[in-house]
């Protein structure tokens, strides 16, 4: 699917061959090779070697006669054949380092600072409130989630999950409830334990109105949460669902109740106690110099395993992509995640900086507004017609285009999803580029050419404009482009570059023609009903910008939904993208391939298609290859060490 | 006597105007900002999970579904008490973020006006000692090539040359985000030199040409002056004639320019902070704009409006420092 890995980043020496995680690992060293470093190859060996970190429970949580379904139960067979694994993998390791002739790396697999120039600041670092990507990426290392998602991304049942604060959990006979067994050895960064009362109070955060959370909806399948004892919440149902699992192990990362429980929901957004979380995750916080600098340490007493690097500090340029990318290129900092076109030929030229590809979740599409924008009653004369639709579809040869704007950086978009996710059906056909049969179409439907080259119907020309934001070049070149594929057909295109604001407000209010967006997607492919589903449509404000609605698509969404496996879910899944790409609501355009630039001393682990940060705590440099910035912060006797170690909160 | 009454006087008076015209201004940017399109929690909106109910709910929580003239009144109100609101973009306290922008905007600014207008002057007496020279004209040229430049090309250009290139300076930023702390008081004040060096270097050249160029034709139309003959008949060194006699009579456009740029030191260069991500206020109010920070931007201004009307009075009194005949008025 990522095919191009190995043509962005060159072997350098001493690296191993991997395969992407998640897949039977023999099929690995037979698949198709990628390229990453060695570490990466250990690290995935040694998840495969490590006795499942799990406790055993039998605990019932309801009287039912039926026995409860445990994870650890399945974990009991595979403990039995772990032996021969062991060994089969052992031996699957020493061949392959062999074959590659990869020398070992000196040095501790430890330590080490990563500094990560970015152009934003995080809006939030308290889980509950946060809506930027960046807030995000910090509070996921400060706080935890009772269970992780796996790398696959399946959110159907608990298949990839691994313990977080649960190290297990136990559904009841009727699927209504689960309860979770925390960690006992789990503590916030202040030393105090983490309880069940905790994770209810964090729950019962997330849905109280007067926080306003955004994750809120992502929790209203749950009833409640109730405390079992003191490390073992439960989680009520309102109705079974296929990801139910998902919603209560990985949307909330617990926040401790003694901390922000004193302060009422209503006033907490505006609390400054928020500028220092307090977490139980593998780094913790140590400060945050609003638009210069958010630093984070390795928690040191963590239950688990401390995190490999000393800190990470994301160093600020605010809303300045320029400043970001030269800190990054000049060597003042060592990973930045937005890697353009533009940079490609420096990172390629330095001896110290590689780049790295993983899939990405963004897609951009131009969506056609089915709403009539001078008269918001009515449908909109041009686009309610799917042949219309189809034939300007056929107009843009979206291979070309994408190459044009993004390089090979970007590859076409196959539907309103991603390639990344579980649900993504790759085979389903796309409405081919066939300019010739767009005219023919379009002929067929009484639009004539005139003198002019364009066509018109009754007096009336064949005309619509794209809309754009002029925060974005890549949209605007794209519109550009397709202006002219376009005028090839005989269809008059004008361009509104507008102010981001205005924007976003013609969009909610259905006032455009067309608009180029892009959308960044969600592991819960459920999303996709809010942004194409009947309900959200001739909903002013609704996600539904193109006003779209089809019945087909919706019961085949919902039934989707209900399914209780992926394979199940995943053909359902197939039947709804394949009637919207049918349909061609949209022109689906482009998919970015997500790629991060990073000093070659840094050792890193998987990258997650969703969250390049997942496995943040594991990457790590070498002992041999650490700089003075490295170690700086890093000794016993420096003031990093010591709020690590000696200050309960950790916080300055 | 009576001339230091009349200052007295006008002091008071222009105190008086500043107030009116700081009240227009804060009013009528409070309106333009709440009838533009797009609210604070718009960029919210590309996050799949805020719904528009949610953002509703922001709203209300932040009286932002309230008419105008309630939110204003109320706006009013909180000012009178010394509460500037809650910054949305920022997700603090209005008063904590321009707290933290103005210092920083005031190093920068205050080293590049003293910067710019020492070096500007200076520029332009050498150029003014020897008109038409070779040197005269290569200075000439050289100011008139900064003048003409576009500050945030100027500022990419520095940052190219003096930080990629050749890495003398760092990027961006106030301080070393990683080392600073562990720095030695001297070594962390060179740190902080470092950084200000390039943003402060940029902003210098720029304004510097442009007092070069003011000052220049202001010293050689003084030149011809009788008074300057006087002392050359008098035999006072040519050195003493321009620095003392020349450059005292020529200053007075120069205060006007600087009365002008004092607003700077407290409103920022925009695209000099935002190239060189100085956290000052330029790049806050700049950002609080795109963001519909409604309190940000409204505080901003008040600052700005403020600064600008207190300017224009302290260039007032400038001139009556360096001409005794407007003190005499």
């Amino acid at each position: 699917m990522y095919g191009g890995r190995a043509r962005v980043q060159q072997r350098p020496q001493g690296v191993n061959l991997i395969a992407p995680r998640g897949t039977n690992f023999q099929s690995k060293l037979v698949g198709r090779p990628v390229w990453r470093d060695d570490v990466a190859l250990t690290i995935l060996i040694e998840d495969h070697l490590k006795p499942p970190a799990i406790s055993m429970t039998t605990t019932p949580i309801s009287a039912g006669a039926q026995r409860p379904r445990t994870s650890s139960g399945r974990r009991r067979l595979a403990s039995a054949r772990l032996p021969r694994f062991r060994a089969a993998l052992a031996l699957i390791f020493l061949t392959t380092v062999l074959a590659c002739n990869g020398e070992p790396k000196q040095g501790a697999a430890t330590g080490g600072t990563l500094v990560i120039s970015t152009a934003s600041d995080a809006d939030y670092l308290f889980p509950p409130l946060i809506i930027s990507t960046q807030g995000r990426e910090i509070a996921e290392q400060i706080f935890e989630p009772l269970a992780n998602i796996g790398d696959s991304l399946n959110v159907f049942g608990e298949a990839g999950f691994t313990p977080a604060l649960a190290d297990s959990w136990t559904w009841a006979p009727d699927s209504l409830s689960i309860a979770f067994h925390l960690n006992p050895g789990a503590r916030w960064h202040d030393g105090k334990p983490v309880r069940a009362r905790d994770v209810q109070f964090t729950i019962a955060l997330c849905k109280n109105p007067d926080l306003a959370s955004p994750i809120a909806p992502l929790l209203s399948e749950i009833d409640s949460v109730t405390v079992a004892d003191s490390l073992t919440p439960v989680f009520w149902f309102k109705r079974r669902t296929s990801q139910q699992f998902y919603d209560a192990a990985n949307v909330a990362l617990i926040v401790p109740e003694h901390v922000y429980g004193a302060i009422p929901a209503s006033r907490l957004a505006a609390s400054p106690i928020l500028r220092t979380p307090i977490g139980s995750g593998r780094f913790r916080f140590r400060r945050w110099v609003p638009n210069a600098t958010i630093e984070i340490v390795s928690n040191r007493e963590h239950y688990r395993a401390p995190a490999k690097l000393d800190r990470v500090i994301w160093t600020i340029a605010p809303s300045d992509f320029g400043a970001a990318s030269t800190r990054f290129l000049a060597g003042e900092a060592d990973f930045f995640s937005a890697v353009r076109a533009s940079m490609l030929p420096q990172i390629a030229k330095s001896n110290t900086l590689r780049l790295i590809e993983y899939p990405g979740f963004k897609f951009g599409y131009m969506v056609f507004n089915m709403r009539d924008p001078a008269n918001p009653r009515s449908p909109n004369p041009l686009f309610r017609n799917v042949t219309t639709r189809r034939a300007l579809t056929m107009a843009i040869d979206r291979a070309a285009l994408v190459r044009n704007v993004f390089d090979s950086l970007a590859i076409p978009s196959v539907g309103p999803t991603v390639r990344a996710m579980a649900t993504t059906d790759t085979t389903i056909p796309q409405i081919p580029y066939d300019p010739q049969r767009a005219m023919q179409l379009l002929d067929s439907l009484g639009w004539r050419t005139g003198p002019d080259g364009f066509r018109a119907r009754n007096g009336k020309k064949l005309a619509f404009s794209i809309m754009v934001p002029s925060s974005s070049m890549d949209r605007q070149r794209l519109a550009v482009l397709m202006q002219d594929q376009f005028k090839k057909i005989g269809v008059s295109v004008t361009i509104a570059s507008v102010e981001p604001n205005i924007f976003e407000q013609q969009q909610h209010s259905h006032k455009f023609d067309t608009a180029i967006e892009t959308w960044l997607a969600d592991p819960s492919p459920g999303g996709i009903r809010e942004s194409w589903g009947s309900a959200a449509a001739h909903t002013e404000g609704s996600k539904n910008y193109g006003d779209y609605a089809n019945a087909t698509f919706d019961s085949e969404v919902d039934s989707a939904l209900a399914a209780r496996s992926r394979p199940v879910a995943r053909g359902l899944y197939s039947d709804a993208f394949r009637t919207l790409i049918n349909d061609a609501p949209a022109i689906w355009l482009f998919e970015p391939r997500n790629m991060i630039g990073i000093q070659k001393r840094f050792h890193v682990a998987a990258l997650r298609a969703d969250a390049w940060w997942a496995h943040l705590a594991d990457w790590y440099v070498p002992g041999n290859e650490q700089t003075a910035r490295d170690r700086a912060g890093a000794s016993p006797s420096d003031p990093v060490a010591n709020t690590a170690s000696s200050t309960p909160a950790g916080n300055k | 006597m009576a001339s230091n009454r009349g200052i007295v006087g006008t002091v008071i008076s222009r105190l008086v105007q500043a107030v009116i015209v700081v009240a227009i201004v804060t009013t009528l940017v409070f309106v333009l900002i709440h009838i533009a399109p797009g609210d604070p929690f718009a960029a919210a909106m590309d996050n799949p999970n805020v719904s528009e109910a949610l953002r509703a709910r922001w709203r209300a929580m932040y009286g932002l579904d309230q008419p105008l003239l309630t939110q204003y009144v109320r706006y009013l109100a909180n000012v009178a008490r010394g509460d500037f609101g809650w910054s949305f973009s920022m997700h603090r306290p209005v008063l904590d973020v321009l707290k933290d922008a103005l210092p920083n905007t005031l190093l920068l600014a205050g080293t590049a006006l003293v910067l710019g207008f020492a070096g500007g002057i200076g520029l332009a007496l050498i150029q003014a000692m020897r008109p038409g020279s070779r040197t005269d004209r290569t200075l000439g040229a050289g100011s008139m090539f900064f003048y003409a430049m576009p500050d945030f090309w100027l500022a990419l250009m520095m940052m190219l040359i003096f930080a990629y290139w050749f890495p003398v300076f760092p990027v961006a930023g106030a301080v070393d985000p990683i080392m600073h702390e562990y720095m030695t008081p001297l070594a962390a004040v060179a740190d902080r030199l470092k950084h200000l060096a390039l943003p402060a270097i940029t902003l210098a050249l720029l304004s510097g040409a442009a007092v070069a160029r003011y000052q220049r034709a202001e010293l050689l139309r003084v030149l011809p002056d009788d008074f300057v003959r006087t002392a050359r008949a008098k035999g006072v060194s040519e050195r003493r004639i321009m620095l003392v006699h020349v450059l005292r009579n020529a200053l007075i456009p120069t205060v006007s320019l600087l009365g002008l740029s004092l607003p700077g030191l407290f409103t920022g260069a925009v695209f000099i902070e935002r190239v060189f991500a100085w956290p000052g206020m330029g790049w806050v109010i700049l950002n609080a704009v795109s963001t519909r920070d409604y309190p940000l931007v409204t505080a901003g201004v008040i600052v700005a409006a403020a600064t600008v009307t207190l300017g224009s009075l302290l260039a007032d009194l400038l001139y009556a420092v360096v001409d005794p005949r407007i003190r005499g008025r």
